[in-house]
């Protein structure tokens, strides 16, 4: 049986954190810094019911704006936190010992396993905008690692790219998990495939238009589909579009 | 006396394990102390997310963890 969601831009959770008050040791920057974060599962103060999508738990579509603004050094076990930077330019900071810059198309697998701490700011005056996934791991306290890759939507265009998973290229997390994105500049119509029959589609429109099966996915929308066999139909619409796939075990 | 296998926890604001066999000598939480024994009230001691937004989890533990520290 097939069951699924759509998730419309602005029914996401939403949250807005000031640098400073309440929140000002775990947000950084200056006064007049903000993090604003749209949830499409539960995370934080957002809890609307919907847990996560398989073995992901946390999706969030976060702006960090103003100078120096982001999350100060905190940390985090067990989850295999993944950045997809959309725009503006990202300075991760881990206790793995890794000091890096990412910038539009970049990405990133920080596995906290056994312990970690991490900082994600942004240095710049222009406002940054990342994807942040949450990604439960196969074993418990691994030792913590990083790795980092790059989506390059010129030389990969109007195809579709494993940035996380078993294939060329694609950072491994070693759980049931795999991550794409596609960025087209003309009408697309391509089929994605499975790994396995019991594995769900989750598929987060960045920009433009998209149909999902028969839905119709805008801008910062969303769907989710389990059961609806090995095979999805995707399309694009003639301008830009780019969308990012998660794939993952029940 | 509780049958039950005992369970693991896992907090959903940053991954914080809670390992009912393990305890948390640290937080006053005793081996062998079940969920539903942890004080309603309790919260993640490393992000404070509340005990109701925890997870039991079914995962393998990695190679050589966990890491038992001697009670105190």
């Amino acid at each position: 049986m097939t069951t699924s969601f759509v998730l419309a831009a602005n029914e996401r959770g939403y949250n807005r954190f000031l640098s400073t008050g309440d929140a000002s040791s775990y947000i950084a920057g200056h006064p007049d810094a903000t993090v604003t974060r749209y949830s499409s599962f539960d995370f934080g103060p957002y809890q609307n019911g919907r847990r996560g999508f398989g073995r992901m738990r946390v999706f969030g579509d976060e702006l960090f704006s103003g100078l120096g603004c982001g999350y100060n050094i905190h940390r985090h076990h067990n989850f295999i936190i993944c950045a997809f930077v959309l725009k503006g330019q990202l300075t991760h900071i881990n206790t793995v010992g890794n000091i890096d810059q990412l910038s539009a198309g970049d990405y990133y697998a920080f596995s906290a396993g056994a312990g970690g701490k991490h900082s994600e700011l942004n240095l710049r005056s222009e406002d940054a905008n990342i994807i942040y996934i949450w990604i439960l791991p196969d074993q418990l306290l691994l030792p913590p690692s990083y790795a980092r890759g790059r989506f390059d939507a010129v030389n990969e265009r109007n195809r579709l790219v494993t940035l996380i998973g078993n294939a060329d290229g694609a950072l491994r997390t070693g759980q049931d998990i795999k991550v794409s994105r596609i960025a087209s500049n003309r009408a697309l119509s391509l089929e994605y495939v499975l790994g396995a029959e019991d594995h769900g589609v989750y598929v987060f429109a960045i920009e433009g238009q998209a149909w999902v099966n028969d839905t119709s996915l805008s801008r910062r929308d969303s769907t989710g589909i389990w059961g609806g066999g090995k095979r999805i139909k995707l399309r694009t619409g003639v301008e830009d579009t780019d969308l990012l796939i998660v794939e993952s075990a029940p | 006396m509780n049958t039950e296998p005992l369970k693991r926890w896992m907090c959903l604001g940053c991954g914080f394990l809670y390992d009912e066999t393990v305890g948390s000598a640290e937080h006053g939480l005793a081996p062998g102390t079940r969920w539903a024994d942890v004080p309603e009230e309790w919260v993640c001691p490393d992000c404070g997310t509340p005990k109701h937004l925890f997870e039991m989890v079914e995962i393998p533990y990695a190679p050589g963890q966990p890491v038992l520290r001697p009670m105190v």
